[in-house]
Parts: C-alpha cells; sequence; structure tokens
C-alpha cells in the first residue's frame, strides 16, 4: 500500500469517528489503537437484530431435515425436524412450516446454516448470550461491550436526537438469568453513553421519550428554563472542572432535546397508521418490529428486537418444543417479512443490514456438540415418544446454526455454508465461528474486525482478539 | 536454506487467509525473541535501534511496502551465515520470516506507544522514610506540597471557607451531606480547632463510615448482593466480614491476610466467580486469583501476562502462573493464548525478592505464607497502592496515575514514600492515613483545573469530583426522604431501625446502574466521571428519580423558607439574593407540588450539587 493510500484511509476513519469521540475525549475514556487500521467501506448504516433468545432450533426453523410428523410410538433418533419443509422464493431453498411469509422474502436475503459456537462444557443461555453478543466468553477481565455499543462508538449517532444503540423486548429485571443478562446489556468499558437504550415494551416506548408522566410540554420547557436560569446566575463557575461541568450540562441539553424532538414521534406507535400497524400483528415482538423500522427511518444506528429470554420460555424448549414453536412462528412470521418489505419499499433495505440470529441451535438428541460432556438438561429423558411433549428439539446444540440476513449488500437469494443431511446435523460446509459471523456483521457495517480501544493499556478488540474474519462471499 | 520463493509463497497464502497481522500477538514475540538482546534499549549493533516504529524507519533498514527490497528481511534469509540474522543461531522458522515480511509489506503496524526502551525510573519496593522539608510542625502533607509548589513555581490553591470544608469532608469520609443543623452549628462554632475536631467527630461515626467505603471496597473485591456466578453457587459474598471490618476500623495489613488466607467468611475473595461450564485458561479462579491480588492490593496489572508475556511491562506468562499456582489444588499447567504449553508452575509472589514460597507447602500453608510475604513490611507496595488509592479518592486524582500501574512515577515520590511509611508504622491504620490528608491545607483548598495532564501532570490543588450513584442518591433521599425501608446487604448495624437506609447496601437499581455503580464482575477501581446523555435521560423522565421527586416535593411544599432550606441542604450555603428572587419565581405565590417538583429538580441537576468541590 503506498504511503498517500493510507494516510487517505487514515483520515476518513479519524473524520468517521469524529462524531463518536468527540463525546468521549475524557478523562479515562479508552484511546482507539486503531487509527492505522484500514476500515472497510461500509455496506450499511444500521442494523436491527432480531434476536430469538433461548435458543432457535434449526431443523424447526430455516433447516429442515428428515421430517417425522407426531405419533405414539415415534422414536426420537428417528426424527430430525418436526415441522415438514416448506419451498421458499429461492428455488433449492426450503424452510419449515409456519414460515410461510419469511420463506417469501427469502429472494431478498442470504441465509446462513454453519453458524457454530463452542459448547463451553455446560449450557448456561445467558453466558452464550453473552458471548454471541459481546464476541467475547465470560468472565472477562475487563467489562466487554455489547456488539450495539461497539456500533454506537465506533460509528456514532447517525441522528443526534436518537440513542445509538436502542434495545427492545428484553427485561432486565423480574426475568431469570437476569444479572447475566444486565452483565451484557451494557456499553461496557466504553461506559454508559454507548450503552443500551431499554425499550422492554414497544407499545410504551413513547414513554422514555416523553417529559415524566404528568408534565404537560409547557412545563417540561419552563423546568428547563429554571434550570438555565439558575446556572447562569453565576454558578456555575464555582463547581467541578471546566470540562466535566461543560459534559454535564452538555448531556443535559442532548437529552432535555431527545424530549422534547420531534423523533420522539417514531417512538409512538399510535401514530401508525392502523393498516401498516396491523400488518405487524399484536404480539410484543411484532410491535417491536414495527418500532425497529420507525427508529431505524429516524436515524438510530443499532437495533435489537428480541422475543425475549426467559428461562424455559420461547426459544428455550426443554419440552413441548413443537407446540410451543407452533405458536412462536405464528407470532414472528409475519414481522418479519413485514419489516423486509417496509424496509424495501421505502428504499432502505440496501443500507440496513438486518440479521435474524440466535445463541445456538437445538436438537432432538445431542446436548452441545457431538461427544460433549455438557449435562443433558431435556425435561424428559425418553428414547420413544409417547405425549406430545416429548416431541420437539428439547436439547441445546453448539454444531450448527441458522443465520438469516437482509440488505447491508448480502447477496439475495444466497445459501452459505450447510450442515450434514443426517444426524449429528453438524456444519460441514463453511463453518462460521461466533468471532467470524461479528467479523462479517462488523464488515457490512464498515468495521474492521481488527478495531480496538485502549483499555488499561491494553488493546481489546471488535472481535476476540482481533482474529474474526469475515465470511466475504455473502456480500454481493 | 529457505528460498525467496518459498516465503513469497508462504506470504500469498497468509495474506489469503488472514487479514492484516497483528502487531501485539504475532510480531512482537519473534522481534522479542530473536532481535531485542542485540537491537533494543541502549543496545544497538550495527546501529540498527528497533526501540520503536520511527527509530527503526530511520535506519532505512525497512522499505515500507516492499519486504524483499527490504534489509531487515533479507538478512533473515541471507545465505552466507556471517550475513545472516540472527547471529550464532538457528535461522528463524519460516512462517516467522513471513510474519515479518508481511508486517512490512503492511507498512509496519507498530503499537501505539509502545517502546522497547525500559523506564530508566523504577518504582521502589521497601518504604522509605522522608525528611520533611520546611519548618517543624504542621502537617506533613503541607510541608512536602510546599516545597513542591515551590520547586514547580505553582501558586497554592486558595483555602476553602467553613461550610465548603464540611460539605467536602462530610462526603468524602462518610458519603453524607452535613445536615442544616449541623451547618449551622460548625458555620457559627469559633472554636479555633474545629475542623479538627470535626474531621476526629466524622471518623468515629463507625457506621456511617462503613456504609459509606462499602462502596469502595464492594467495587475493588467485586463484593455485591447480586450479580453473575450467584445462579449457580459461583460466587460468595463477603459482605458480613467486610462490613464488620470497615466498622472496626481492622488494620489493613490484616484486612489483606483476612482476604488473602480467609475465614469462611471472607473466602469469597479468592473463590472469585464461575460461570457455569468450561472457562478460558486464561480466566479461570486461580487466575482471576493472580489478576485481582496484583492490581487491588499492588497495583500491577497482570491481565496480558495471564495469556502471553506482556507487552505493556515487564509480567511475563510465568508470573501470572506463579501466583495463580498459589491457591491451585496442584502446580498449574502454564497455558499461552488458551493453549497447553506443557510447563507446569509453582507457587510464586509477584515481588519474587520478598522470598520463596516453599514447593513442600500445602495449600493453606501457601495462603498463610503469601498473607505473609504480601504484608512483611518490606512490601513497601501494599502500603503505598492504598495510601494513593485514599488520596486519589479525597483529591480527585491519585499521586501516581493510573491508580492500578503503581510503577509509574508518582507526582511526588516525598509524599508517596512519608504516607505510605506512615501508614506502615502506624499500624495500617486507614483513618489514620484520611485523617492526615483531609487535615491537610492542601486538601482544605479550592479545587483547580490542572493545567498539564499525563506525564507532565502537575499537582496544583485537588480537583473536583463527580458524586458516586452511591452519594448523589444518599443526598436524593435525605433531601427528599424517599430511602427505601430496608438494606439489602447481611451486615450487622446496631439500632438497624432509626438508621438511615443507605444507597451502598441495597441491591443496585436502573437508576444506580445509570449512574455508574459498575456490575461487579471486574474490579472497578475509578468511575467514569461523566454525566452522559443516557444518564441525563434517567435524571429527566426516569421512573425512579421521578417518584423521588414527586414524593420530595409533597415535602417541601409542607416546609417554611424553602428556597433556604433547600439551598442548605443540598448545597450546604444560602442562596444569594437573585438565587432566592429565581426560586420565589418557580415556585410561585402558592406553592404546589409541581412548582416544588420542579424547583427541586432544578437544584439536584445543578454541577454545584452533583459535584464535590
Amino acid at each position: 500500500m503506498s504511503k498517500a493510500l493510507e494516510f487517505e484511509n487514515r483520515r476518513d476513519f479519524l473524520k468517521k469517528l469524529g462524531t463518536a469521540s468527540a463525546a468521549t475525549l475524557s478523562m479515562g475514556a479508552p484511546r482507539s489503537f486503531s487509527d492505522e487500521i484500514e476500515q472497510p467501506e461500509a455496506k450499511a448504516d444500521c442494523c436491527i437484530l432480531l434476536w430469538m433468545g433461548g435458543g432457535m432450533a434449526a431443523p424447526d426453523t430455516f433447516d429442515p431435515k428428515h421430517y417425522e410428523p407426531f405419533r405414539k410410538g415415534l422414536k426420537v433418533s428417528d426424527v430430525g425436524s418436526t415441522f415438514p419443509a416448506i419451498p421458499t422464493s429461492v428455488s433449492g431453498i426450503n424452510f419449515t412450516e409456519g414460515f410461510e411469509e419469511v420463506a417469501k422474502v427469502m429472494d431478498k436475503g442470504t441465509l446462513i446454516r454453519s453458524a457454530v459456537q463452542p459448547d463451553l462444557g455446560h449450557i448456561l443461555h445467558s453466558r452464550h448470550q453473552y458471548h454471541w453478543h459481546t464476541g467475547y466468553v465470560p468472565p472477562q477481565t475487563v467489562a466487554a461491550p455489547h456488539i450495539g455499543a461497539w456500533m454506537a462508538k465506533v460509528l456514532g449517532q447517525r441522528n443526534e436526537a436518537m440513542p445509538a444503540f436502542i434495545d427492545i423486548g428484553q427485561r432486565l429485571e423480574g426475568v431469570g438469568e437476569k444479572e447475566e443478562l444486565k452483565a451484557f446489556h451494557t456499553g461496557g468499558f466504553f461506559g454508559s453513553e454507548f450503552g443500551p437504550f431499554l425499550l422492554p415494551y414497544p407499545d410504551q416506548a413513547i414513554g422514555a421519550v416523553q417529559p415524566p408522566k404528568g408534565m404537560t410540554p409547557g412545563r417540561f420547557t419552563n423546568r428547563y428554563k429554571i434550570y438555565k436560569k439558575l446556572i447562569s446566575e453565576g454558578l456555575v463557575g464555582r463547581s467541578g472542572s471546566e470540562f466535566q461541568q461543560e459534559s454535564m450540562l452538555q448531556s443535559m441539553e442532548k437529552a432535555h432535546r431527545l424530549l422534547s424532538s420531534r423523533e420522539a414521534v417514531a417512538f409512538d406507535l399510535t401514530k401508525e397508521d392502523e393498516k401498516s400497524a396491523g400488518k405487524y400483528g399484536k404480539t410484543r415482538f411484532g410491535q417491536g418490529c414495527l418500532l425497529a423500522r420507525r427508529l431505524v427511518e429516524s436515524g438510530a444506528r443499532f437495533i435489537e428486537v428480541t422475543t425475549e429470554y426467559q428461562p424455559f420460555k420461547h426459544w428455550d424448549t426443554h419440552e413441548k418444543g413443537h407446540t410451543t414453536l407452533k405458536r412462536l412462528k405464528s407470532e414472528i412470521d409475519q414481522p418479519i417479512a413485514q419489516l423486509i418489505r417496509d424496509l424495501e419499499e421505502r428504499g432502505m433495505l440496501d443500507r440496513t443490514l438486518v440479521v435474524i440470529a440466535s445463541e445456538f441451535s437445538r436438537d432432538m438428541m445431542i446436548e452441545g456438540v457431538p461427544g460433549s460432556n455438557a449435562r443433558d438438561q431435556t425435561t424428559h429423558k425418553v428414547d420413544v415418544i409417547s405425549e406430545l411433549k416429548h416431541y420437539g428439539q428439547h436439547r441445546h446444540f453448539t454444531g450448527g446454526t441458522s443465520v438469516l440476513m437482509f440488505g447491508g449488500g448480502v447477496k439475495k437469494g444466497f445459501q452459505f455454508g450447510k450442515t450434514a443431511d443426517e444426524r449429528p446435523f453438524v456444519a460441514v460446509e463453511n463453518p462460521l465461528a461466533v468471532e467470524d459471523l461479528h467479523a462479517t456483521i462488523f464488515q457490512a457495517m464498515g468495521i474492521s474486525p481488527k478495531t480496538s480501544f485502549d483499555i488499561e493499556g491494553r488493546p481489546f478488540y471488535a472481535t476476540k482478539d482481533g482474529i474474526g474474519k469475515p465470511a466475504m462471499e455473502i456480500f454481493s | 536454506m529457505i528460498l525467496k520463493a518459498q516465503i513469497a509463497f508462504l506470504i500469498a497464502v497468509t495474506s489469503f487467509v488472514s487479514a492484516k497481522v497483528d502487531f501485539a500477538h504475532e510480531v512482537l514475540p519473534i522481534l522479542k525473541e530473536n532481535c531485542a538482546k542485540c537491537h533494543t534499549n541502549g543496545k544497538y549493533k550495527g546501529g540498527l535501534s528497533l526501540d520503536t516504529r520511527e527509530a527503526l524507519l530511520e535506519s532505512e533498514t525497512v522499505e515500507l511496502g516492499d519486504s524483499q527490497d527490504s534489509l531487515l528481511i533479507q538478512v533473515l534469509t541471507a545465505k552466507d551465515e556471517d550475513e545472516r540474522m540472527p547471529h550464532d543461531a538457528d535461522p528463524l522458522p519460516a512462517d516467522s520470516i513471513a510474519t515479518l515480511a508481511k508486517w512490512v509489506n503492511e507498512g509496519l503496524a507498530w503499537e501505539k506507544g509502545f517502546t522497547f526502551k525500559k523506564k530508566t525510573w523504577r518504582a521502589p519496593l521497601g518504604l522509605k522514610k522522608v525528611d520533611l522539608p520546611g519548618p517543624e510542625g504542621g502537617n506533613p502533607i503541607d510541608r512536602i506540597a510546599a516545597a513542591y509548589f515551590q520547586k514547580n513555581r505553582v501558586q497554592p490553591p486558595a483555602p476553602i471557607p467553613d461550610a465548603r470544608f464540611l460539605r467536602r469532608v462530610s462526603l468524602d469520609l462518610v458519603g453524607l451531606l452535613p445536615s442544616k443543623s449541623e451547618l449551622e452549628k460548625f458555620e457559627t462554632s469559633d472554636r479555633g480547632v474545629k475542623r479538627a475536631a470535626k474531621i476526629k467527630q466524622i471518623l468515629s461515626r463507625d457506621l456511617d463510615y462503613a456504609d459509606h467505603w462499602m462502596t469502595f471496597w464492594n467495587d475493588l473485591l467485586r463484593n455485591d448482593y447480586a450479580g453473575t456466578g450467584f445462579i449457580d453457587g459461583g460466587r460468595r459474598q463477603i459482605t458480613g466480614w467486610l462490613y464488620l471490618s470497615l466498622k472496626e476500623n481492622k488494620p489493613y495489613d490484616q484486612f489483606v491476610r483476612e482476604l488473602l488466607n480467609p475465614t469462611a467468611e471472607s473466602e469469597g475473595f479468592i473463590k472469585g466467580i464461575k460461570w457455569r461450564g468450561n472457562v478460558n485458561a486464561s480466566q479461570v479462579p486461580e487466575i482471576q486469583f493472580a489478576q485481582n491480588v496484583s492490581q487491588i492490593f499492588f497495583g500491577e496489572n497482570m491481565k496480558c501476562a495471564s495469556c502471553h508475556d506482556s507487552f505493556i511491562n515487564n509480567w511475563k506468562l510465568e508470573d501470572a502462573y506463579g501466583m495463580a499456582a498459589i491457591i491451585a489444588g496442584k502446580p498449574l499447567e502454564m497455558y499461552r493464548c488458551d493453549k497447553p504449553t506443557g510447563e507446569k508452575m509453582d507457587a510464586k509472589f509477584l515481588f519474587n525478592e520478598l522470598g520463596p514460597i516453599d514447593k513442600s507447602l500445602s495449600r493453606d500453608g501457601r495462603l498463610k505464607r503469601v498473607a505473609e510475604l504480601a504484608t512483611t513490611e518490606e512490601n513497601g507496595r501494599l502500603a503505598r497502592t492504598i495510601v494513593n488509592r485514599l488520596w486519589a479518592r479525597l483529591m480527585g486524582r491519585g499521586l501516581v496515575e493510573p491508580v492500578d500501574m503503581m510503577s509509574n512515577r508518582p507526582w511526588s515520590e516525598d509524599m508517596l514514600d512519608y504516607l505510605a511509611w506512615d501508614f506502615a508504622k502506624n499500624g495500617y491504620d486507614l483513618k489514620r492515613t484520611l485523617s492526615i490528608i483531609v487535615s491537610s491545607r492542601t486538601y482544605q483548598s479550592a479545587t483547580v483545573i490542572a493545567s498539564k495532564s499525563g506525564e507532565s501532570f502537575v499537582f496544583e490543588g485537588p480537583s473536583a469530583k463527580r458524586m458516586t450513584a452511591e452519594q448523589f442518591i444518599d443526598a436524593v433521599w435525605g433531601i427528599t426522604e424517599t430511602a427505601p425501608g430496608k438494606i439489602d446487604a447481611k451486615v450487622e448495624r446496631e439500632s438497624e431501625k432509626a438508621r438511615a437506609v443507605r444507597a451502598s447496601l441495597v441491591k443496585s437499581t436502573l437508576l444506580m446502574r445509570a449512574l455508574g455503580r459498575p456490575n461487579r464482575e471486574q474490579v472497578v477501581t475509578t468511575r467514569p466521571a461523566d454525566l452522559t446523555t443516557l444518564q441525563a435521560l434517567e435524571l429527566n423522565n426516569g421512573r425512579e428519580f421521578v417518584n423521588y421527586l414527586n414524593r420530595g416535593a409533597a415535602k417541601l411544599v409542607a416546609k417554611k423558607e424553602r428556597v433556604e432550606t433547600l439551598y442548605l441542604e443540598a448545597l450546604s450555603r444560602l442562596p444569594s439574593s437573585l438565587e432566592k428572587q429565581v426560586g420565589h419565581e418557580i415556585l410561585g405565590a402558592r406553592v404546589t407540588p409541581e412548582s416544588a417538583a420542579d424547583f427541586l429538580w432544578a437544584i439536584l441537576m445543578l454541577p454545584e450539587f452533583q459535584f464535590i468541590n
């Protein structure tokens, strides 16, 4: 590479970093190590992660295997999928029954069937989720930032009045494994400026960006005026260091602006016209998808919408897998497809990366990977199915997981990697580790997997030790 | 002999499969092992210095982007043994040469700030008695500071008035705002030694003191009432032991001994945090012990060395494993970057020169021995590290910065050495050191904004500190009278019912997390100083905070002289006439809960309220 070129890239990168780092040139803030790293050209400006918390079983969703309908006396070992395969809009790629709508938009995206995870010896969902969301397996010596925090930090806000990193649908109180969930729903060592803006209930999202309940906009404005007046009465000079005061007042100003901005309307689902809102359905996840679309339109950088992880609920099927998934699929099929269609219709899909992913897959027989010592956690350890509750993917499987991607420069109607046709359904082509999947997502967003920041004098990388390698084949 | 074509092929292959070469993890180990001996840190054979990227470029042995044209690479494959590098050694393996060539081709990436040149200053290990400068008598800190100011031509900062002193010292020592009556009494007292008497009285409030310092120690020792690991029994609290130790002002050497060689009540610390399942070799509880003990008690960073020899300090993999082996059940096998090396490591203390740990000792014996080595008076690092942390808490910045890199040079060696020596010679008494610092005129001075930072820092006076989440919430609970009914921490606190609930003793909430209370997954020794936008949002419309405001407003309505009262309670001063006027404007002729809440909010949002200055 010539020197001139290197310089140009570096300057561009610094320029790009400008908005993000201006806010953090403060005491103790992590310093970027990576201004000499070449950042790839961004294919997308924003990212929506649709999170299937609890372990989305590939054989019952996007990677159909041998199907056997439920009947008493069925041997577990004879069943691959508990749903029959259905065709998608791409010949050669099949889904399973219940995903008829997503099947129709398969021609707009790429299906990865070979994501793999370490089995870590004993499955704890939140630990794998921590790994998936930060790229690092806990415990860690420094607080690892969430992937959304990385985007917020490196790319900055797209719109000043819109938080860069928004998390929709996950409660952090009143749910199991909440402490573990809190441990990665964070900006980590980047600090809380880059942490998630939490919206557990999409239909109440507007409350988070409005003046407090019961306060009129007029009173809210007036309160801020009083505050500014008290400051301008000459007290400010007596407190804090110049910089800290300034930064505090700036943050207050930003918060005030957000709470009285036009963008706040994006958080209000009642403002969506009934017809288009109806297409997303009434479930929390459907509403979350709708909210994500509205927020992306208004300039959010990274949004995660989750079906919500709760131990033994939703995707976390230790029993009754088939019936649970039948219900779950009916709730998410339409909104996912609608989100893709809406983004495309608005001309935004090209510059928005949508990722549908989960911490791992599930299997009817194997816990972890073949040969693992991980403790079998299924509720009913039966070889022969005698009741409907035995029928489903009740073990955690880390050997082959499906990830669906749309927009952001990924190929349309493309399949990457595959799993074996017969059990064990492990990835047999292009296995993609968590750090490589992250590198792929970061590639689309214009972030090198080697991007790093200095924390306690050590470099900390966007992908584990900077080793993640993007699957370049999936980009058009 | 390796042919150039082969190397070219290797380079082609590696660049196909991998991204850019990684200086820290790939290049540096090769340079260290093969080149550093003759070409770094003062030895520059053949005039070649590899100390820094700049030095290497100046040597003109590198043609950026063209390894084949670079002498640095050419000499590695030279056929003539006299020409070939390294001298008198086997040629480098082909993959190492390929890595270096690729590194040159890619533009010679370097770790920012890294240099092979060793620091000339070495932090001493032993304690040192400092001859105090200046005239006899007076606070030792002030005597050292006076000499320092003179030498550095710094105008000493101005003294602060009584009210400001009381607010600062009260928040710093027990985490609480002074009450209105306490303030009035103090300001009107005409006793000559009233500040000294006040310091003594505040430090004697054992429970308030323990309540406050729980925050600091919980952060350091990763203790909390909820958090990761508890779910699988992979973690244990030391709450009861810690609280009692603070309440009793347990001598610090004993405190450390009880953590390193624990009883059932304090063993949670060395147990570390274990998540369900397998753990990376660099994060097993034994390595956590090595990292945390080194960082917390000695200000040394063992995190790099837990995986490979460090390139930011002098610690090696063996040092980390030597410490880890102290608590291991058997000799520990070393892992380099998560791969087993086959080598076993015996227990070894961080500062080897203090003495060995006998191989034949059992685990219990080793723990007893390490507790001894950690707290022997010859180990001055123990005292230096903690007095530096206390100084940083009170003065807003450490004598050594960062506070976890105690091998860095302090801005005043005398100050650090004096405080450490005094601390060790007087029974490792934490309260004594706190008292010496806050009794100094240096502490009792107006806060300043340092005009120089980093290595060229010059001390010009104390700096303002932002309240911790716990200090802020305690203050808000006090002013609005909204503290919750009970604490979560299992501690012995006499006359529990009568005592106010403190934020440090309850489980973290969304508001506390937003304001910077850490998850305590990692050791935290310094919290972020800035108020971020997300925090500001939480303070604007967060449910928890709004609830305190509204309840506090209802009480404020019922009070007399509301503006004056609130200023005294929150800011420890009376409002100016202009401020009084604005206050009355806001509250209106007929005060409503709404107008009171808005006034309350405006005061609590003032930087003057949220900073300790």
